[in-house]
């Protein structure tokens, strides 16, 4: 059998992926998406956790027709990049959308969605999504 | 691997090999091999010589020759086998998708579903939003490569398109068409590498690597300050050149990285060859064709000759040395004396600048 979904990493990653956490640079600001102890520009080791706003703006989006394993039932599904007020930058997908919806420099807010399963390991895997801004 | 690797040797007239380079990507994942090292050292029979497979992504095949280079300037080894090789139709293109997008970071994109061919898709657009440029520009890049493929004898696709069949095929991921990306590929390129001193046979038919430089950015484009700025290949092109002791205007020809139509401008607008979002336009007006001030992808470059990731840094070294020897055929370029290769690993995430000079 092959293993697609594995629980230890998803695990790893579960508060950036369901909360948006991030480790910041003190020094520089730069973000980094996983628990970091030096600051991957700067070389600073002043890191703190910090939470990545839930409004930004779409910098640019496509739409995945040819998907990889495990997102082939998915297709097509939109992908984009939202830019935050600091610049700070976030690749995502874009749900509860028709692409001919989305414009660059629209904004746009988190939520959380089912990103995809394996059917072998029963593992179902979560985590942020954006859409248009409705609240 | 084992025909391109004989013949190599058997061109280059060297007697004894002694150190193996590979540079492969997908061994493990689509035909569960690792160790790729020994198993070329054994079907070639060389065993006994150190061998070693390198990995960075598509940058894999210029890395390998890096390595090489480093091992033969150090005076540890004299002569060093560069091979490039993998084997894609093997795979489901649905497993080809999914091992590309592990040349992003997996656990911040691949999880989601991003596809190379998404992520190049983002940068396009945002390309063109930024810059207010029209497709059309980008679609002169997959034109020129199969118009010099047309002519190449080794090339995956020996036919002409027009920019209205590439506008005009299916679009993979808006705005990339479905002729701005590679198709999936086998091949397998090697190249001798010696020291001077190890310079025998036919010396007239030896052509020098001026330098390899490597550089590495975020391997996320998105994450980079400027996406549009790929900062690796700057910096790997400039050392390359200063390492040669040779001024930008003064190569002849370039071998780029078009995995994907979009990075043949973000290549040569961040080595300076274009203005920021001119390059399309320069491509129009014929300054990157083969009869062009400088010429690019002489044999059609990753678009038309191929990609067979590990192997495409061997063959864009081994095309540039084809026309620095005067061997390329109906592909010739007048007078040409000083080639550079730009490989890249994933979005350039590597960058791999090799300077080759006629001697």
């Amino acid at each position: 059998m092959v293993v697609r979904i594995r629980v230890p990493p998803n695990w790893r990653a579960k508060q950036f992926r369901y909360r948006l956490i991030v480790y910041r640079c003190d020094n520089c600001g730069t973000i980094h998406q996983w628990p970091a102890i030096i600051c991957r520009k700067c070389r600073s080791t002043r890191l703190r956790q910090s939470q990545l706003p839930h409004i930004g703006k779409l910098l640019s989006f496509t739409v995945v027709r040819q998907a990889p394993i495990g997102f082939e039932e998915f297709t097509p599904y939109i992908v984009g990049v939202v830019e935050f007020e600091d610049g700070t930058r976030l690749l995502t997908q874009l749900t509860d959308c028709e692409p001919n919806e989305l414009m660059v420099g629209m904004e746009v807010e988190a939520v959380v969605r089912k990103i995809t399963h394996d059917g072998q390991s029963g593992l179902i895997i979560y985590g942020y999504k954006f859409r248009p801004r409705i609240t | 691997m084992t025909t391109a690797a004989l013949e190599a040797i058997k061109n280059s007239a060297i007697e004894r090999i002694d150190a193996i380079y590979i540079g492969n990507v997908c061994a493990e994942i689509l035909h569960h091999q690792v160790q790729l090292g020994a198993l070329a050292s054994e079907n070639l029979g060389l065993t006994g010589i150190p061998s070693i497979r390198i990995e960075a992504a598509d940058a894999s095949g210029a890395a390998a020759l890096r390595e090489a280079y480093l091992a033969i300037s150090s005076g540890m080894i004299r002569t060093a086998l560069v091979i490039g090789v993998e084997k894609l139709s093997d795979g489901l293109p649905e497993e080809i998708v999914s091992i590309t997008s592990m040349f992003d970071k997996y656990e911040y994109t691949g999880y989601q579903g991003f596809t190379q061919a998404s992520l190049a898709a983002l940068l396009y657009r945002h390309y063109m939003e930024r810059y207010e440029v029209s497709q059309e520009n980008i679609a002169q890049f997959p034109v020129i490569m199969h118009e010099n493929a047309s002519t190449a004898p080794h090339a995956q696709y020996q036919f002409k398109i027009s920019v209205e069949s590439v506008l005009n095929s299916p679009v993979v991921s808006e705005p990339l068409r479905r002729l701005e990306c590679t198709a999936i590929a086998d091949g397998a390129a090697a190249i001798v590498l010696c020291g001077e001193d190890a310079l025998e046979g036919n010396r007239d038919e030896a052509i020098e690597v001026a330098s390899v430089s490597m550089s590495t950015d975020f391997v996320s484009p998105f994450d980079r300050e400027d996406p549009l700025k790929l900062s690796a290949v700057s910096i790997a092109f400039n050392d390359s050149l200063t390492r040669a002791k040779i001024d930008r205007r003064e190569v002849d020809i370039i071998e780029l990285h078009d995995s994907y139509s979009i990075l043949a401008p973000l290549i040569l607008e961040s080595t300076g060859y274009s203005q920021e979002g001119r390059a399309g336009i320069d491509a129009k007006n014929g300054k990157y064709s083969l009869s062009g001030e400088l010429p690019i992808n002489t044999f059609g470059g990753l678009k038309a000759r191929g990609h067979p990731f590990g192997a495409t840094g061997v063959y864009q070294v081994a095309e540039l040395y084809l026309q620095l020897v005067g061997q390329a055929g109906k592909n010739q370029v007048d007078n040409a004396k000083i080639g550079v290769a730009l490989s890249l690993g994933g979005l350039a995430a590597t960058a791999v600048s090799t300077v080759m000079r006629a001697r």
